[in-house]
């Protein structure tokens, strides 16, 4: 896209990447001229509000549409041409993920191990354990989060090399969050997997995402890691030094302000280290500065893109 | 090693930067002696629910700051600091609350002799 940032070098092969992707839907531009790479051993999640085109852009990786025009690769393989090779690496926890109705969970876990020679039945019954999932009971039964469950166990038990992620712990309780997380994690380790998450609850992904990938509108508008956008984003409150009142602040790196006389508070993005000391003699204020969590930062990463670091 | 590490997911300190500046403290404070032998990456990404390219950045780092050794192998182990290193360590770490305070004494117009006394005063109070 013409509007990013130069492009951040990636040292490891990617595993997911598009190159001017657009995905149109009668009616409807889901991906707009999406380009990014996604290296391969991380964590990225997927920040968007809804119909920002997050499901679309998994569903292009997947290979479960095609794009309108543009190219994806999956794995190294261009994504209309994905076979065996690439699918049995690929994991996916899709929202609304169909299953075998008529099956139990045990029947389905049993039938999708079929297609996946590397199936492992340890970590299927670990997990199972660990996430409460109810073998025995009949898949059309199962409650929302019960079916999240199975599908996360049907998406990681063959050990991905890459694991797309769909809204996977909107129906599950907090303690089953975490295990969630844990279990993610231990995929990390293990197999060095890489995990493209998307999600709305932005305060269980920001403990194991290292990467940010944030849509708007079809539009890619933050690429970045985690910690990079957490040391350049923060509010300031600025204080006047003496009686006089504080002035209107204009600066690239301020994305927002309110301000009263005596006190402001300023939403900033920048890299600079010493950037408030450097604030604070110039304009002959105080400044305390304070860092923004991922909930935090969600609107400024939605916006137009930052200004320059 | 007793992690003794709690990290803050949201506080916007990025997680490796607080696995830092937590590591550094237990040194400064003897709670790590020259020598300790740190967990593996992987442990402490189990321990703390972390992942773990933030523990090898935070310890990678740590190495490169001299703070940390690797030995044969793989085993990371804290580094000997020279004499003097103990208290300049110890200072840094002071001097970042102290500058936090300082601020805060500025925007709350007090002035410095009552700054030092508030701070002798806080002292005495929490020094046993």
């Amino acid at each position: 896209m013409t509007s990013a940032p130069p492009a951040k070098a990636h040292p490891v092969a990617a595993a997911f990447t598009a190159d001017r992707l657009t995905k149109i839907f009668p009616g409807h531009t889901a991906l707009d001229d999406v380009t990014l790479a996604i290296p391969a051993g991380h964590v990225v999640g997927l920040l968007g509000r809804n119909g920002a085109g997050k499901t679309t852009l998994l569903h292009l990786a997947a290979g479960l549409a095609l794009p309108t025009s543009g190219a994806c690769h999956t794995l190294g393989c261009r994504t209309d041409r994905l076979d065996s090779p690439e699918l049995t690496r690929l994991g996916l926890v899709m929202q609304e993920a169909k299953f075998i109705e008529w099956m139990t969970v045990a029947q389905h876990l049993d039938f999708t191990a079929s297609f996946y020679p590397q199936w492992d039945r340890d970590l299927q019954r670990r997990l199972a354990e660990l996430l409460e999932v109810p073998g025995k009971r009949k898949i059309a039964e199962l409650s929302t989060g019960d079916r999240q469950k199975v599908a996360i166990l049907l998406g990681v038990c063959h050990r991905p090399a890459l694991l797309l992620l769909d809204e996977p712990m909107s129906s599950l309780d907090p303690i089953v969050r975490a295990r969630m997380l844990d279990v993610l994690l231990e995929r990390l380790r293990d197999d060095g997997c890489t995990v493209v998450i998307s999600s709305h609850l932005l305060s269980d992904i920001e403990k194991i995402v290292d990467w940010i990938i944030a849509l708007d509108a079809g539009r890619v508008t933050e690429d970045s890691a985690l910690d990079e956008l957490q040391e350049s984003f923060a509010e300031w409150t600025v204080t006047a030094a003496d009686a006089r009142p504080l002035p209107a602040f204009a600066a690239p790196f301020i994305l927002a302000q309110q301000r009263s006389d005596r006190l402001a508070r300023l939403t900033v993005r920048t890299r600079a280290p010493a950037a408030a000391e450097e604030f604070a003699a110039a304009h002959g204020v105080a400044v305390q500065t304070r860092r923004l969590s991922l909930d935090e930062m969600f609107p400024l990463l939605l916006g137009a893109q930052g200004p320059a670091r | 090693m007793p992690p003794l590490l709690v990290i803050n997911p949201h506080n916007g300190v990025p997680a490796y930067r607080q696995l830092m500046d937590q590591i550094k403290f237990q040194i400064a404070t003897g709670v790590l002696p020259a020598g300790t032998e740190l967990a593996s990456t992987r442990a402490l990404s189990a321990e703390l629910t972390l992942n773990p390219m933030t523990i090898s950045k935070a310890y990678g780092l740590l190495e490169r700051d001299g703070v940390l050794e690797r030995r044969r192998g793989q085993t990371l182990v804290v580094r000997a600091r020279p004499a003097g290193a103990a208290a300049t360590d110890k200072h840094a770490h002071l001097r970042e609350h102290l500058a936090h305070a300082a601020t805060m004494a500025g925007q709350l117009g007090i002035s410095r002799t009552q700054a030092l006394k508030l701070f002798r005063e806080t002292l005495d109070a929490s020094t046993p």
